[in-house]
This record gives C-alpha cells, structure tokens and sequence, in this order.
C-alpha cells in the first residue's frame, strides 16, 4: 500500500513576509496554503497512492470559516473520485472538523476520533484520536486501540512528542512508548519541522509543514510518501512547497566601497536562488558603518534584478572584530555600554518598550517584550554606531 | 608610535621615493612640514602612509597606474613603543603583505598593537584633518547646541555628526509612532487592519451565518412548493372550463353534419386516394382512345415509302473487291493512295544501291582483304575490339615505367647499418637523476628559515621555545589586561579623589554637629530629663541628710535643671540646626564609607590586575614587574619565534626528503647505465649517460632511413611483377579478338590504326542491307494494284486499261447502293414501332376500364356519370371526416380533466363570463409562484455563493504583510529610541569623565587661536546637561551656536588638539596629519594654529602638509626646531 502522509496545512494562514509586499509574488501566494492542499491532493493522484493521510491541523484560523471546510470537502472528494482515499484526525486547529456540528465530509474520507478510532482499509488498519479540545496535555497513546491482529497497523497522532522548540507541548507522548505500541507506521503532525524516526521495523514520520509560512519554518516544505510493504515502510520525500525560507549571513566589513558591498549581497542573492521555487531570503549582513535601513534600501535595489528572489528581512550585526583590534578604543560605545547597565536606563529603556507595546498591535506586541531588551541594546548601539560612522571621512570610498 | 621615515620604492607616479622625518632635537616639538605645490604627492604619501598601516585596498587600486598593483612597494621606518625603531615594508600581495627590510613576513599584530586596535577608519577619524573637515566639522557642531559631551566627542573621535545622527533617530522613530500623534506609520497600519479585519468578519461563513443561510432556503422552498400547487389547482380549473366551452360547442356541429350525410350516397369510406385515381382513370382512357388512333395512320404512311426504295444486286460483289484493295500497304499507307508515286521511288533506290556497292570496294582495298573475305562487325565488336586494342598499349607503357623506377632504387640503396640499442629505461632514469640532482634550494630555504629564527628569537630568553610550549595566553587577554589596568588605575584615582572629598566633607561635617552641638541652645528633651533626675536624686540625698554638702550639690542640680529647661524654651531653632547637622554628619560618613569602599574596591582591582600583569609577564619570560604595555609586544615576538621554528623544522624535513629522492634516482640510474653497457663512477655516471644518449640519436636517425629504403625498392620489384602479369592478359585478349577477323596485321598498334576504316565499312554494310529491302517492297506493291483492278472490271463489265478510273467507278456505285439501303431500313423500323403503339394503346384502355369499376365497387349512385359520383363520395366522406374530429376534440377537451371540476363547469354553461374568471385567477397563481420561485433561486444563490466564494486570501495576505512591516517598524522604531537614549547618557558620562583632563586644553586651544577675541571657555550645567559657551574678553558667554563660522571652526581645531593630547596621555601618541588645514587663516590665526601644533609635538607627532610657501616661512619662525621636507619630485 502506497500512502501520502502530510500535516498542519493550516487552510487560510497567511505566508507572513514582507516580501508578499510585492504584487506578483503576493498575488501568486495569497491562497499559499489552498494551493499546498490542492497540490498535495495532486501529487497524491499522480502517484496514485491508496491513502492521503492528513495528521492534524488541516486549519488554522481560530474563527472558523465554513468555506475553508467546503474547500477541503471538494478536495478530498476529488481525490476519492481518483480511487485515493483520506484519513485524518483533528488537531487543535480543527473545530470545523466537528461532524456533530458541521456535519459528515463525504465517502470515502475517514476521520478517526474516540468513537470511531479504526478504520480498515485495503487490508491495513488506520487508528486514530482526534483532538476534542484546542490544548490536550496528557498523552493519547494508553487510549489508541491495541494493534490489530493480522493486519498491518498505522497510527495517527497530532503530538508534540518529547517537546519541541516553537511548539507547546500538546498530547506529549514519550518516542519510545510509540515505537513500543506496535504499530508498523506512525503518521504524525504538529511539529513543523520534518522528521522521520525508525526502531527496528517500525517508522514514524513527521512529514512537517508543506508550505512554510515564515521563516521559522524554513524546514518544511515537503510531503512524506510512504510504501507499507512486508518489509519495514519505505520513505521518501517530495518537495511541495511554492515558497521557500532562505538565510544568508554575508560580512560587508571587508568591503572598501559601496560597488564591493553591493557585489557581496549581489552574490547573495544569487546563492539563493532556486530555479523551481521563488525564494523569500532573511539576510543577515554584518556591517559597521551602514544602517539596517540603508543596507535594506541597498538589498532592495539589487533584489529587483534577481529573478525568484525577495527579501523577507533584513538585520545589520557588528562584524566580527579583527584580531589585534579592540572596541574599547571607542569612547562612545564603551560609555552607552556601561550606561545601558544602570538600572535607571533600563526602567527607561522598560517604559520606551511598554509604550510601543502598548500601541502596537497585540500580535506582534510581544517582540518588543522586556526579555528582548537586551538584544535591542545590542542592535540599538550598533546602529547609533553605525549612522555615526556613516558620514565620516572615508578617501577611498570617495 | 613615530614616523621617522616614509618610502614611495613603488606607488602612484613615484619611484624609489623617501620623505625622512627624523626625530626632533631634544626639547623640540616633534612637527615636521611638507612641503609641495598641488599635484606634488602629498594626498598620495598620506594613502601610502595608511596603507603601510593597514594594507593595500583589495581591488582596483587608485594608485597603481605607472606599476601594477602586485608591484606596488611602500616602506617605512616606525619607532614603536617598547621595541624602537623598525623598517617595515607594504607589498601588493593579499597574504603576508607586511614584510621587514628583507622581505620577511611581519605579523600584523605588531602594528595593531602599536595602533591600540585602531581600525584605519578610526585612524582616519582621529588622526586626520584637512581644511574641509576643519570647515564642515565647525559647521555640524552647531548642531550640538553647545552640549558638552557631543562637543568632547567630536574632538575625541573626530565624528562630528552626533547632533545629525540623534536627531535623525528621533525623527525616524516619530515617524513610525509619536505619542499622541494624529499620523504616523504605527497608526495608518491599524487603520488598515481594522478595515482588512472589517472585511475580513464581513467574508467569513460563520456556522451562524450559514444556519441563516440555510434557514432562510428552506423557508423559500416552502413558500415556492406551495405557490406550485396552487398554480396547479387554477391551471385545473381553467382546463375543465375550457373543456365544457368546447363540450357544448363540438355537439351542435356533430348534430349537423349527421344530417348532410344522410342526403348523400350510402357506401363505404373511400379508399385514401380514390377520388384522384378515378379522375386519373377517366383522362387515361381518354388519352389511349386518341393514341391508337394515331398508330394506325402512322404505320400505313411508311409501308408506302418503303415500296419506293429497290435493292442494288452488284453492291455486295463490288464492296468485297474494294476491299482487298484497300488491303495492300505500302509505307504504312494505302497502295491506292500512293499508287502514282511508287513507281518513281523505285527507279530512284535502285541508283542509290549501285553507288553504294562501288564505295563498299574502295575501303576493302585499303583494308588490304582479300576478295571473298567476309568482315562484317557489329558496333558492339567494333568498340570492344578498340577497348582492347587500348588496354594493351597503357599495360606496356605502364610495365616500362616501373622497371625504370626500380632500375633507379636498386642503385640509389646503399649498405645495411647497424642497428641500434634500446636506452629509454636509461634516458628515463637520467630524468629523475636530474630533476632530484639539485638541493639548493631547500638548503637555501633551511638557511633562511635558521636565519630567520635566529632573528626572530634574538631578543628572546633561552628558554622561550619551552614557554611556548607550555602555552601562551591570548593576545586578545593581553590588549584587555592593558585596558583593564589603565581603566582600573583611573577609577582607582578617581575614587582615592572622590574618598578624600568625602572624607572632608565629612570631617567638615563632624565639627558642624560638634559645634552645633556645643551650644546651650542646642539643649534637647532628653537632656532636661537627666537634668530633671539629677535634679530629683539630690533633692532626695538632701532631705535625708539635711546637710550643707548636700544643699549646695541641690542647688547646683536645681539650678543646671533650670538653665537646661531655659535653654530648651529658647532654643528651637538651635535644635532643628543640630538635626541637620546630625543628618548631614550621617549623610557625609555613609558617603565616605561608600568611597571608602570603592577605593577598596578599585584598589584591589588594580592589585589583581597587576597580579594578572605579574603572572603573565612571568609566563611571557619577562620580569614580573615588566609594564603591561610590554607584554604585547613580547608576546608577538614569542608567537614570531614559534613560527619561525616550525618553518625550520618543515625546510628541514623537507631537506631530507629532497636527499632521499636524490639518493634514489642516482640507484636506479647506475643500474640502467650498467645495463646499457656504459661503464663510469659514480661522478662520470650522469655525463656519460647524458653522451651515450646523445650518440644515440644519429645511429637511430641512418637506421630508420635505411630500413624505409629497404622497403620502397621491396614494394617496386612487386609492383614491376604486377605489370608484366597485366600486360600479358592485355595481349591475350586482343589476340582472341583479333583471331577471327581478316586482319592482315593484327597488334594492337595495327588494330588501333584500322579502326577508323572498319566503322566506315561497317556503316556502309548497314545502308545497303535497308535500300535492298526498300526496292522489294515497292515492285511487290505495283504488281498487286494491277491484279486487283482486273477483278473490279470484271464485275462491272468493263475493261480494265486505267485501274485508278475503274476503282474510283466502283466506288460511286458501291456508295449508291448503300444510300437505298439505309432508307429502305429506317421505314421498316417506323412501320414497326407505329404497329406496336397501337396495340399498347388498346391494351392500357382496357385496362383503365377494369379499374374505374373496381373503384365505385360497393358504391350507391351508379346512375352518376363517373365524375359527378366521385364527387358526391367524396363529399360524404369529407363530412364523415369532420364528424370524427369534432367527436376527437370534444373527447380530447374531457380527456385529463378532473371529473368533478368538469361537470362542475358543465353546470355553470351557459356562462359568458366563466372563462375570463378562470384566466384571472390562473395569472395570479403563476404571478405568486414566480414570486416564490425568484426568492428560493435567491435563497439558492445565497447559499452557494457563500460557500463557493473565494477565500479572501488577498486581505489575509495583506493582513500579514502589513502586520510584518509593522514588526520592522517597531523594532526599528525601539532601536532608534534605545539608541538615543543610550547615546544621550554616554555623552553625559563623557562629559563628566573628560571634562576636567580635556577642557584646560580646549580653553588653551582655543583661546590661542582666537585671542583676543576670545578670553576662554565655560561650563554652563543646565537641565538638560552641561553646556560649553565661550567668553568674551568682558567675560559675556557666548553660546557655542552663536559663534561665527570660523569661530566654530576653530572651536572644533581646539578639541580636536585636545583630544589627541588626550589620547596620547592616556594611549601613547600616533602621527597627526594635518593637510593644509591653514590655507584659509589669516597669518595671525595660522602662527596660533602652528603654535597647537608644535604643542601636537611636544605629546607626539605633527605631520602638516602644506602646498603654501608662506606657511613654511611662518613655521620656522614659530615652531623652534620644525623639520621642512619638500616632496620628492
């Protein structure tokens, strides 16, 4: 049997980048995550697999839209009418899949939950408990049926596992335990990040995100394509994901002049591109004498003439320090240094970031939080650093 | 560190170029002038200058246009603190570009050191000024309003925009979100999300809403099955009017025709069709009546014409004669045709044949045959008899030719040579030998890598290889135990002064309260109770001793208790003055034990410093009270040794594998020598290898010759056999082609020559065999004609003298003959055909009279004629048509219509205002059902379009966008509000920190410069910090910006020199380059300006550039000692 195994599709999240700022690449991924699903629905039906399985978090939003549920049921049905037939369980995202209240998605699809925990399909057992609330913090695993006799068995669970860093910890669930349940397969989900696990015979697979959203989860991006023979399940990978999340960390403090530091991040942005998925790239460029703004109005330029490629951010670090070489020469940012110590800048530096936190959004209210205080410092000093230096003599700039 | 000498070897336009600095005369500032015109050099010796110091640019390099940049060259000659003077040299290299006076690497930390971690920008920053700088520095330090610490950090650093950069943070910062503020990046991004939102809730299919939906379709649904079924109903009702009307109506009319059928003839139903075929019938009889009519007069016309035409009795006989005639042929032509011609063209082939006989003779002479030989050849004879005739000429020439060539190898090859030997396994090893034969260069290379080491561990104790093994500390933990030690030494002076201070104040504090104390007034609650109680115990000592003693001790207690309680009355004011003085004493000891305490403190970092400095020393082999600014240096030169000692063990391994190889190569060429039979020692071995090898190369280059000879003349032999095989099988065939014939020569020459003569005789054999044949078929034609013509004369009775007349006769009779014969033909046809008409005539009349009366068979009204009782049926059965479709259309009104409802409206009839009834009522159903039926396609529409709508992925994606700038908004936004701040409290420490060692300098500076305009500067403390200001000789401040241009321009000199003699005290001094930073003073502002410099070199070194002749005229009048050097040309 031939399965298709993917997770937290979350329909209706939004790709969060600034490089969706551009018209084309904007437009092309404003249904990012219908696309992913519709794409995956495909590839299952060219690959002809027996199962899709889905492992939790089909959606996202928390106020749930019943057309994002139609948009799943024409899928799936589409797939069904191809002879490929769905498993899927609730993750915390996953209201809408509420059959009491929303009613059933159609033949051929087969969502497991405490009630129906089994379903047998083409000679192999599919066992699965789908979340009933949005946070489960005790494990499922003592509640999934016994392996069935005879049979192949395949194991649904949406869990973070062990804990993983991003995620809360949702129906932990120790790895060995689930190696030692039985199973042949375990299909899960939750966690972003693509992994696989094997133990003997047995393999569990995280098959991630197949459309990263940010750039925290850049590792995603594929489907996990799994053969249940008689053997132990035989994987493989697909990419799927339209956009990917890219990091490059060029040093400009070797550069002499602006032609060498647009040359470096020309470079740069080339590295990064993919000639099959448009590229969002997180660029980390150390520099002293530039400003975050001025290096982004410089990536900005070049960007426009590299294909596929697009800036998700921009960070300016200090470059690393010569050997020999000492910051302490500079009056200035030894003295903003020992004054970012005193507890009465940081009750103002406090009060600065409470203020913006206050105005801000309460989405993104929390980067500006008391814990970051000290990293803003950082970036703050290197960017007063940095604008200063900016208009000083510089011959051979000139 | 100082700068004794500058070499331009190689860089820009100049070429082993030296500008010399040497150190001044004790007691002499250190300034040296450079003088030249523009264009001279000067911007290209100070780059060359900074790129000693910190390399050369990686790419394209401004300077290198007379050398390539790999061949640039600058060199230098620095006295560096703690080592003294040094050459070092700049090369273009990317790698190991720092070298000494030999070529040397030289580590980079060595400079680093002596810079104090000084990048070149910072150097550049510090250390540098020019007139614009000077100019533009002036004008942005107005934008510091004065502040003092942006004012001692512009001189400090040279970085003059500090007032530009905070304002420009703080208005990047407004921008994005400023309390309060009606607009702003912040506040136009949640707008926009609160109307993306807005849409957004608008969008979305809540469950609620799709109940609603729901709800609201089935409710439709309802309404529009009940406005069917009364659509329905009225239909109904209309139909059963509609079918009584229509009722009512077909039963007159059926009544009616009942009784025109009863006037008609009785019968049954025609067959469908009848009445047409009748009529057809009737005019088919009248037709064949007229027609065989016709045929009867028609055939007698042609029996009377065919009487008229006789048959010919001799037609037959002559057309058979004409015949044979018309037979004969000649030249694919009738012979009657050609009859008159043949007998000419006869007379003339005959001639024509004699003069080819005598032609035919003539070439059989000169053939030389004999008389009754017979040589008749085909062309296909004749061209293969040519052929071979050829061929066996071209294989004697060619056979000819090669026994000539051989003739001439065979004497041209000489005597055999010997062969020679095989010495590649020789000239092989002689390879190796000789590419391992030399080791100079890694002896070289181990020399220089002793020499080097040597060097680099001169000043070195002995045992320095085993500190190095034993591991040396970071040069990183050296540059900040320098730092460490220097901060450490300067707070611990600032906290012994901060300590004395405190301690004064509160000493000064003790005797306040002492004083305050001391006063009568001073008297407090507490002291007139224990006066009270002294008071009390003598009064009671005193009344149980009664005694004198004890009355004077009650009257002194009693009255101290009276002063006490006096003074207490009185003293109010003196109390609230002790409290204060009591509190300000607590204040002024907590002070000094907190200074007390930092000066423990920074006094026991400095000890662990030095320890640190001690320990390290020790581990660096220096003596442990060794100043810290040393261990650096000796640091590098361990780090220095160390390498240096492994590049000398790498030469020497790699010496030995060079002498092993050596070894080697010589083994294996002796054993190839020996097997090449060459016999040396061990010196010869090589050269005579080398002979042996060269003597080869003519032995091999003969034998190689000879042996190509050899085998040319060996394929020459082969190709002569080969030809004479071929001429002979030439020779043989033309002889088996020649045998037959009557040749009297037959070789090929001889053949070759007939060959022309043998195709004309053969031609002409061709021509006469045709002309014979011609000349027989024409006699044979003639004779024919004539026995042919005697037969036709017979046959007319005629005699046959002119054939030509007699068959030309014989044909006009023939052809009259034939004419009666084709008319006699064609009206014996016509009489036929006429007599066949007729009888077909008869025969369909009867037929259509047989018919007519199967047709009215059955029928009444025989007494009609024909016509008129077709008619009269007809007309019954069209009556009886009409009655079975009223009958139809009034069973089809009733047929569907519901029973009750119909004899409902039977009842109704006669009612002329039924049917408008019903129609009104039907249009009002259709109106309500179509009413419902548009809300539920409405309803349906709602539903499907809510669930199949398109996600509003736009917005969503908008939503994310817009949420993810504002992320990058405000975190830029903090950074700049951070920045500032932070920025703000470190000029306010600036201030505090350098203000006392700085402002002296600056006043100094600056009064030099601009007496007497100018008597000094002050410090005004303000809230929002210390503000620098500027004196007026009447003491008026001036603040900063209020100064003139130049004023702040030299406001801005004066810190700038204060901050390099503070560098200096504090790091050590580094060349100041000033490039003609005095071409817009006047000559009084520039003697002053030249006087700072010297006072530049009187703490380090002043180096002016200058293209004016008259400043270094002025120099040597103020500055005692300066050093003029004029650019190298």
């Amino acid at each position: 049997m031939r399965l298709l195994v993917t997770a937290d599709i979350h329909l209706g999240a939004p790709i969060r980048s600034a490089a969706l700022r551009n018209p084309v690449l904007g437009a092309s991924l404003r249904q990012a995550s219908r696309d992913s699903l519709s794409d995956i629905v495909a590839l299952a039906i060219s690959e002809r697999v027996d199962v899709l399985v889905l492992a939790g978090d089909v959606f996202d939003s928390a106020e749930p839209d019943l057309k994002i549920r139609a948009f799943l049921i024409a899928q799936l049905a589409r797939a069904a009418a191809a002879g490929v037939e769905t498993v899927l369980i609730r993750g915390n995202h996953d209201a809408l899949l509420d059959h009491a209240a929303q009613g059933a998605l159609g033949p051929k699809i087969h969502l497991l939950e405490r009630a129906r925990p089994t379903v047998e399909i083409g000679g192999v057992a599919f066992h699965g408990l789908s979340f009933e609330r949005g946070h489960q913090q005790a494990s499922f695993l003592p509640d999934y049926p016994p392996p069935s006799p005879g049979r192949r068995n395949v194991g649904l669970m949406h869990t973070s596992l062990e804990g993983a860093p991003g995620h809360d910890p949702y129906a932990p669930c120790a790895e060995a335990a689930l190696m030692a349940q039985g199973y042949n397969l375990w299909c899960l989900g939750h966690i972003h990040a693509p992994f696989a696990r094997r133990a003997g015979d047995v393999l569990a697979v995280m098959p991630g995100i197949p459309q990263p959203r940010h750039f925290g989860e850049r590792h995603g991006g594929s489907v996990a394509l799994v053969t249940l023979g008689e053997g132990p399940p035989e994987l493989v990978w697909h990419p799927v994901a339209r956009l990917r999340f890219v990091e490059a960390r060029p040093d400009l403090s070797g550069c002499a002049d602006q032609s060498e530091r647009a040359q470096a991040v020309r470079d740069a942005l080339l590295a990064a591109q993919s000639p099959a998925q448009e590229t969002a790239l997180r660029l980390t460029l150390a520099s002293a004498k530039q400003s975050e703004a001025e290096l982004a109005a410089l990536a900005a330029a070049l960007c426009e003439d590299v294909d596929q490629v697009h800036i998700d951010k921009l960070r300016r670090i200090d470059p690393p320090r010569a050997p020999g070489t000492a910051a302490q020469t500079d009056d200035l940012i030894r003295l903003m240094r020992a004054e970012t110590a005193e507890p009465g800048f940081r009750q103002a530096a406090r009060e600065i970031l409470a203020e913006l936190r206050q105005a801000l959004p309460r989405e993104i209210a929390e980067d500006l939080a008391e814990t970051a205080l000290d990293d803003l410092l950082s970036a703050a000093l290197g960017e007063v650093s940095a604008e200063l230096h900016r208009d000083a003599a510089r011959p051979e700039d000139g | 560190m100082r700068l004794n000498r500058l070499d331009l070897i190689r860089y820009g336009r100049f070429h082993e170029a030296r500008l010399s600095l040497p150190a001044p005369p004790a007691g002499s500032p250190d300034v040296t002038l450079i003088h030249g015109p523009n264009e001279a050099g000067k911007s290209t010796a100070f780059n060359a200058f900074l790129e000693l110091l910190y390399g050369m640019k990686t790419r394209e390099h401004r300077y290198a246009f007379r050398f390539d940049r790999a061949d640039l060259l600058i060199g230098a000659e620095l006295d560096l603190p703690g080592r003294g003077p040094i050459v070092l040299r700049r090369t273009g290299k990317r790698a190991q570009s720092l070298t000494d006076a030999e070529g040397r690497p030289v580590d980079e930390a060595l400079l680093a050191a002596a810079l104090h971690g000084l990048g070149r920008e910072a150097y550049l920053e510090r250390f540098s000024l020019d007139d614009a700088g000077l100019r533009a520095g002036g004008a942005r330090i107005a934008g510091a309003q004065g502040d003092l610490g942006q004012l001692l950090h512009a001189g400090m650093s040279g970085l003059t925009s500090m007032a530009g950069t905070l304002a420009g943070l703080a208005a990047k910062s407004d921008a994005f979100h400023r309390r309060g503020a009606r607009s702003g990046v912040l506040r136009a991004g949640k707008e926009r999300l609160a109307q993306i939102a807005a849409e957004l809730r608008a969008a979305r299919l809540t469950p609620d809403r799709a109940d609603r939906l729901g709800a609201a379709r089935a409710q439709a649904q309802t309404a529009f099955e009940t406005a069917e079924a009364a659509l329905i109903g009225a239909r109904n009702a209309q139909a059963a009017g509609a079918a009584a009307a229509i009722w009512q109506h077909e039963s007159a009319g059926i009544a009616q025709l009942e009784m025109q059928l009863a006037q008609l003839p009785a019968g049954p139903d025609l067959a469908p069709g009848t009445a047409e075929r009748v009529a057809a019938l009737l005019a088919t009889i009248s037709a064949q009546e007229a027609r065989a009519h016709e045929a009867e007069t028609k055939a007698a016309r042609h029996a009377t014409a065919l009487a008229a035409h006789p048959e010919d009795p001799q037609a037959a006989a002559l057309a058979l004669a004409l015949d044979r005639l018309d037979a004969l042929q000649l030249d694919d032509a009738p012979l009657t045709a050609r009859a008159a011609t043949a007998r000419t063209d006869l007379a003339r082939r005959q001639a024509e044949q004699a003069t080819f006989d005598a032609q035919r003779t003539a070439l059989r002479n000169r053939l030389d045959l004999p008389a009754a030989a017979d040589l008749a050849l085909t062309p296909a004879a004749l061209e293969a008899l040519g052929a071979a005739a050829q061929q066996a000429r071209d294989a004697a020439q060619k056979e000819q030719n090669l026994r000539a060539a051989h003739a001439e190898a065979k004497a041209k090859i000489g005597v055999q040579p010997a062969a020679p030997k095989d010495l590649s396994t020789l000239e092989a090893a002689l390879r190796q030998f000789s590419t391992r034969a030399d080791l100079t260069r890694e002896e070289e290379r181990l020399a220089q890598a002793r020499a080097q080491l040597g060097t680099a561990s001169a000043a070195l104790p002995a045992d320095w290889s085993a500190r190095v093994a034993a591991g040396l500390p970071a040069p990183e933990t050296l540059v900040h135990l320098v730092q460490a030690i220097s901060a450490a030494r300067a707070d611990l002076v600032t906290a012994e002064r901060d300590g004395q201070a405190r301690a004064a104040e509160y000493a000064e504090a003790q005797a306040l309260c002492a004083a305050v104390r001391a006063a009568p007034e001073s008297t407090d609650a507490a002291q007139i109770e224990v006066t009270r109680r002294l008071r009390d115990q003598a009064w009671t000592r005193h009344r149980a001793a009664l005694e004198a003693t004890t009355a004077e001790a009650f009257a002194a207690a009693m009255q101290a208790d009276d002063a006490a309680r006096a003074h207490y009355l009185t003293g109010a004011e003196a109390r609230q003055a002790l409290a204060q003085a009591e509190r300000t004493l607590a204040l002024a000891e907590a002070r000094a034990q907190t200074a007390a305490a930092v000066t423990r403190a920074a006094s026991h970092a400095v000890s662990e410093h030095d320890a640190q400095a001690r320990r390290l020393a020790t581990a660096l082999g220096l003596a442990p009270e060794t100043a810290p600014e040393a261990l650096a240096p000796r640091h590098a030169a361990l780090t220095a040794a160390a390498a240096a000692a492994a590049a000398v063990e790498a030469a020497q391994a790699a010496y030995e594998a060079a002498a092993t190889q050596r070894a080697r190569a010589a083994s294996a060429l002796s054993a190839a020598a020996a097997a090449a039979e060459i016999e040396a020692t061990p010196d010869t071995l090589a050269p005579r290898a080398e002979a042996a090898l060269v003597m080869q190369t003519p032995m091999r280059s003969a034998w190689t010759r000879w042996q190509a000879d050899a085998q040319a003349l060996e394929k020459l032999t082969a190709a002569c056999a080969a030809a004479a095989v071929a001429r002979e099988e030439a020779d043989q065939a033309l002889a088996g082609l020649t045998r037959p014939l009557a040749l009297p020569q037959r070789d090929a020459e001889a053949v070759l020559a007939a060959l022309p003569d043998l195709r004309a005789l053969q031609r002409l054999e061709e021509k006469t065999g045709a002309l014979a044949q011609r000349i027989e078929a024409l006699s044979g034609a003639i004779a024919a004609l004539a026995a042919g013509s005697t037969q036709i004369a017979r046959i007319l009775g005629r005699d046959p003298d002119d054939p030509l007349a007699l068959i030309d006769t014989a044909r006009l009779r023939l052809a009259s003959a034939q004419v009666q014969a084709r008319a006699r033909t064609a009206e014996a046809a016509a009489e036929a055909e006429a007599r066949a008409s007729l009888e077909a005539a008869q025969m369909e009349l009867r037929a259509a009279q047989a018919a007519l009366a199967t047709a009215f068979e059955g029928q009444e009204g025989g007494a009609l004629a024909p016509a008129q009782r077709i008619a009269a049926l007809g007309q019954r059965d069209n009556l009886r048509t009409e009655l079975r479709a009223a009958n139809a259309r009034r069973a089809a009104a009733r047929a569907g219509v519901d029973a009750a409802l119909f004899e409902a409206e039977q009842r109704r009839l006669p009612d002329p205002s039924r049917a408008e009834a019903l129609a009104r009522a039907l249009a009002e159903a259709q109106a309500e059902r179509d009413r419902a039926r548009d809300v539920k396609v409405e309803a349906d529409r709602l539903w499907r379009e809510a669930f199949g709508a398109a996600e509003r992925g736009d917005l969503v994606t908008e939503q994310a966008v817009v949420l993810e700038e504002l992320r990058e908004g405000a975190r830029a936004a903090a950074l700049a509000q951070l920045g500032v701040l932070a920025a703000r409290g470190a000029l306010r420490r600036l201030a505090a920190e350098r203000r006392s060692s700085m402002l002296r300098d600056v006043e100094a500076a600056f009064v030099a410069m601009t007496a007497p305009a100018w008597t000094g500067v002050d410090v005004w403390s303000e809230a929002a910090g210390d503000k620098l200001v500027g004196l007026r000789p009447d003491g008026t401040p001036v603040p900063v910006e209020m100064m003139s241009t130049g004023t702040m321009g030299q406001l801005y000199f004066a810190l700038r020199l204060a901050g390099y003699r503070n560098f200096a005290r504090e790091a050590g001094p580094l060349p100041m380059i000033l490039d003609d930073i005095m071409e817009t003073f006047d000559d009084t502002r520039a003697r002053a300006a030249l006087t700072l410099c010297a006072g530049i070199g009187t703490v380090g070194q002043a180096i002016l550039f200058t293209h004016h002749a008259h400043l270094v005229a002025l120099a040597r009048a103020q500055i005692p000692g300066v050093n003029v050097v004029e650019m190298p040309r």
